[in-house]
């Protein structure tokens, strides 16, 4: 007679246990964030079950409180980038100021650098822009031929300097997007095309289409091209691709995975063609998605 | 002579940039105490403030919509915060123009000039300049003398209006080249030769034909 009661005995806690287990195992498969696996857990009415539970809680808890740690170190390191970045700017302004009321041929080559300072400024800050979870963007509806002027104002110089013909059409079309960012990366796209560019009848082509969904903006340029095998991967970090290692032209690789980047973001699509020797287009695809044109009117 | 008063804290820029304003027509004041700003600016009564945003004791967006409950003065924010949302703010605020540091100086003097232009209800007959026996109407684009008139086209009659402006002066080709940039003309060196070519056929049509002299290697000049 104990003995049929002990089986028993055993036999319901077998039962418990291996429901409880199964339980957890469904619930780890199913969930997405595995780690808040202790929040779900039914409260186990057996010994082991309840120190599982307790020690899953404990782990769980500690893990998020290093990555706490690093959120705060990482926002607090954005923070002072933003910070640093706004000193910066007040010399590179007053420099600009003091060239403007000095012109010469020296000064103008100072300005010339100044310049490049500005530019690998403005990409430090996006850059920091850009690893954070949090918006950091505002959308709103802005002029794309406004934004186009911005971007090719910025390059000026250069592009003067280099004889490069700049045509532009078509562009007086309203799109919803963080204008600010959208100059930054158009930007960058203008920059590849003047560092890529041929010795001879230089030319970018900037453009927009409006299709049904859809307003894209074609950046076209007559440069040297990408190898064919390579244009898959100028959007990886740190990629310079035999183009980058032509003599004088230092490529960082950062440019345009910055823009995929800030693109992914805003929800933008950025696409890109090339041939060798014939030139590349860069294709900027902003949504008209009916829901935000009514949302933000 | 318009007044354009400075509010900037950073000694260095808002010296260069009095100079610069100074060269280019307006009279330039700075704002030296900013223990009592929004008192102090409309003591200055001037035409047209530039506002940056970081300043000792109140910021810039304060100090803006304090002015705007008792004026209507130009004023251009001119900020190294460079986010939409700072534009926006400031436009709410009652701002009418948004720079941001380091800015394109002739950009800056375009906003100036437009806003000025704007708000001072300066008539159309304002736009048209007379040079020697020929008046240069500004915005009907068109040159006129006696009865005769031609009509000339976005790139000559900026590139004339600004030799105009620099009457006196040799302006090189890269200069014009840039303030052509500036107002959205991406013009190359083999367009702005003819762009010159064409507005000299024109100029002789009204017999001015010697008007633009050229100077070799350095530009050009108005007689």
């Amino acid at each position: 007679m104990p003995i049929v009661l002990l089986a028993l005995c055993l036999e319901i806690e077998y039962y418990n246990k291996n429901k409880f287990y199964k339980v957890l195992k469904e619930n780890m498969e199913e969930l997405e964030e595995k780690y808040l696996i202790s929040e779900i857990i039914k409260n186990p009415n057996f010994e082991e079950g309840k120190i599982l539970k307790e020690t899953l809680q404990d782990a769980g808890k500690s893990m998020l409180e290093n990555v706490d740690k690093y959120k705060f170190s990482q926002q607090d390191y954005k923070e002072y980038i933003e910070l640093w970045i706004h000193e910066i700017k007040m010399p590179i302004a007053t420099s600009k100021m003091i060239i403007e009321n000095n012109k010469n041929e020296v000064t103008k080559s100072i300005d010339e650098e100044i310049d490049k300072i500005e530019n690998y400024t403005e990409q430090a800050l996006f850059y920091a822009r850009s690893n954070t979870v949090e918006k950091d963007y505002y959308i709103k509806k802005s002029n794309l031929k406004e934004i186009v002027n911005n971007a090719i104002l910025k390059n000026k110089e250069t592009l003067i300097q280099n004889n490069i013909k700049i045509k532009t059409h078509d562009l007086d079309k309203e799109i919803y997007t963080d204008s600010k960012w959208c100059v930054f990366i158009l930007n960058q796209i203008i920059q590849n095309s003047i560092k890529y560019s041929k010795k001879e009848n230089k030319e970018i082509e900037i453009y927009a289409k409006e299709e049904k969904e859809k307003v894209i903006l074609y950046v076209k340029d007559n440069g040297i091209g990408i190898k064919k095998g390579e244009i898959t991967r100028v959007f990886e970090k740190g990629f310079t691709g035999e183009n980058g290692r032509i003599n004088g032209k230092k490529s960082t690789g950062i440019g345009l995975y910055l823009c995929k980047k800030l693109c992914d973001k805003l929800g933008i699509s950025l696409e890109l063609n090339s041939e060798k020797d014939i030139g590349t287009e860069v294709r900027i695809v902003f949504p008209k998605s009916s829901f935000i044109n009514e949302a933000l009117k | 002579m318009q007044k354009i008063l400075i509010v900037e804290d950073d000694i260095k820029l808002r010296e260069e940039l009095k100079k610069f304003l100074d060269n280019n027509g307006y009279n330039t004041v700075i704002l030296e105490n900013f223990e009592n700003s929004v008192q102090g600016i409309l003591n200055e009564n001037a035409d047209l403030i530039l506002l940056d945003i970081n300043l000792p004791y109140l910021n810039g967006e304060y100090i803006l919509k304090e002015i705007r409950k008792v004026s209507n003065v130009p004023i251009i924010m001119v900020t190294s915060k460079d986010s939409e949302i700072d534009e926006l703010l400031s436009l709410n605020y009652g701002a009418d123009q948004y720079v941001t540091k380091p800015y394109n100086i002739q950009i800056l003097l375009a906003k100036i000039s437009g806003l000025l232009k704007r708000t001072q209800n300066i008539d159309a007959n304002q736009n048209k300049i007379k040079y020697n026996d020929f008046v240069l109407n500004v915005s009907k684009s068109i040159i006129e003398k006696d009865e005769k008139i031609i009509e000339l086209t976005k790139n000559e009659l900026k590139i004339l209006h600004y030799l105009i402006l620099n009457k006196g002066k040799i302006v090189s080709r890269d200069e014009i080249m840039n303030y052509l940039w500036d107002t959205e003309s991406y013009i190359d060196d083999g367009t702005l030769t003819v762009n010159m070519t064409r507005l000299r056929a024109k100029l002789e049509e009204i017999g001015e034909k010697d008007c633009i002299e050229t100077k070799r290697g350095q530009g050009y000049m108005l007689k």
